[in-house]
């Protein structure tokens, strides 16, 4: 057996106004990706977002979304991707950009990224911390670990390099 | 994962949308941007635009993602030029800036670009129709020379007509040169219209370079016109001159800093070396013009 191959691209959502990000679902995420594709590659862009074309994940607090392409075809779909600037909502018109951060051939390498990522962010986030209260919280959870993940942060990182196919 | 640039962020005047952008470069994973400043020499305005310092925007600079180093800000001047003597390559208000880059408006003005002004970037006109053709004779001069030429996206985002303008003039850019010698930078004025490095990479596919010279066009490449552009302000990279700080040079004039102290920058090293005084080589040795 030979399975369908896919690409899967993990995308952030980047917008001015963070508490906007929760009005987004992945409704809205889906055809920003087809309107946009459809002006920039016209009928066979469209053609080609029809089938096995879909968000598979969506986070609303942090803008994380998996978007699953065809593997013949994702780089064309991707190459659409930088021109969407704005995602419509409940009416609601929200100014955006999407950042591709990783592309994976399977959901779990993509996962294996946004969990260490998001350490990153944590990390990023710490210096800034104004007050104790929130300087506990965050290394309290930087210490915790989610199952599956070791400490050995750089061993893993070269491994992902590898997964990566860009 | 390799160094990523942006080098053509526009100035805006308003300093905290600025501070936005920068900051935004950062979160997306740029370790080196540069502002951007235009001068077009029209009957109204004659003033090159003097950069911002841009220790008064941050006090402490964004931290690049995925790095631990802080983000690195450049200066940098475009001259529109639509007659050959908008250009005076010898200008002391010039000096002020990391980066050079020409915008030149017709054929004659594009091949002597490419072939004798001493800039770091050719930016290629993307909001209208080529008013001109590239020749490859001149394009592979600038090559050689280690001139680059930028196409900007930005306006590729803003609007469908120039973003046909925009592909219409890289792609025939890229079948002149085979895609090297491209930069691809943003030119953006808003936080919203700069994209990723990835999203960029994938983007100049679209252009019709190769998965090789379009990573390269983010990375290695922008690298070079940096690197060109230390070169071309310290006398071939040999001898460069610094000021001395000293309490007068705050109440000096700007120009006439640049007259004194950083002009005979290139003039130096050429008489030094025609003399035969041994310049000192590897790397630049400061030596106080006060």
């Amino acid at each position: 057996m030979v399975r369908i191959k896919s690409r899967y691209l993990l995308c952030e959502i980047n917008v001015t106004d963070k508490s906007r990000l929760l009005l987004l679902d992945d409704r809205a995420v889906m055809t920003a990706v087809r309107t946009a594709v459809a002006r920039i590659h016209g009928d066979y862009g469209a053609a080609q977002c029809i089938i096995g074309v879909s968000v598979k994940y969506m986070n609303a607090h942090t803008g994380m979304v998996f978007l699953r392409f065809p593997k013949r075809c994702y780089k064309l779909l991707w190459s659409a991707l930088p021109f969407i600037t704005c995602m419509e909502t409940r009416g609601q018109k929200i100014p955006c950009f999407l950042n591709c951060l990783h592309v994976g051939g399977t959901i779990r390498t993509c996962q294996k990224f946004l969990i260490r990522y998001n350490t990153q962010q944590l990390h990023r986030l710490l210096p800034k911390c104004k007050n104790e209260d929130e300087k506990h919280v965050r290394t309290a959870l930087l210490k915790c670990l989610l199952p599956g993940e070791t400490r050995e942060t750089s061993a893993e990182e070269a491994d992902s390099e590898e997964d990566e196919v860009v | 994962m390799s160094v990523f640039m942006d080098l053509n962020l526009s100035y805006t005047e308003d300093k905290s949308s600025l501070q936005r952008l920068i900051e935004t470069a950062a979160q997306l994973g740029y370790s080196t941007v540069a502002i951007n400043y235009t001068f077009e020499l029209t009957k109204k305005k004659k003033e090159v635009p003097k950069p911002a310092q841009i220790k008064e925007l941050f006090e402490q600079l964004p931290i690049v993602q995925g790095r631990s180093r802080p983000i690195r800000v450049l200066n940098r001047l475009t001259v529109v030029m639509s007659e050959s003597s908008h250009f005076r390559s010898t200008a002391p208000e010039y000096r002020h800036f990391d980066i050079l880059a020409l915008q030149p408006t017709s054929e004659k003005l594009f091949h002597a670009a490419c072939m004798t002004y001493d800039v770091d970037i050719i930016c290629v006109i993307v909001t209208e129709k080529l008013p001109f053709h590239f020749k490859r004779g001149s394009v592979n001069g600038a090559i050689d020379r280690g001139v680059m030429f930028e196409i900007s996206y930005a306006a590729a985002i803003r609007d469908s007509t120039m973003r046909r303008y925009t592909i219409a003039n890289a792609v025939n850019l890229v079948e002149r040169s085979k895609g090297k010698g491209m930069i691809i930078s943003s030119a953006a004025e808003r936080a919203l219209e700069l994209r990723g490095p990835y999203d960029i990479t994938n983007l100049a596919l679209l252009f019709g370079l190769t998965d090789q010279t379009a990573k390269e066009a983010v990375s290695s490449t922008c690298h070079s016109v940096v690197r060109h552009a230390e070169t071309r302000r310290t006398g071939s990279g040999i001898v460069c001159t610094t000021k001395v700080c000293t309490e007068t040079s705050d109440q000096q004039g700007a120009p006439v800093d640049a007259d004194t102290c950083e002009a005979p920058a290139a003039k130096k090293h050429k008489t030094a070396a025609s003399e035969g005084v041994t310049a000192e080589e590897g790397g630049a040795k400061a030596t106080s013009a006060l």
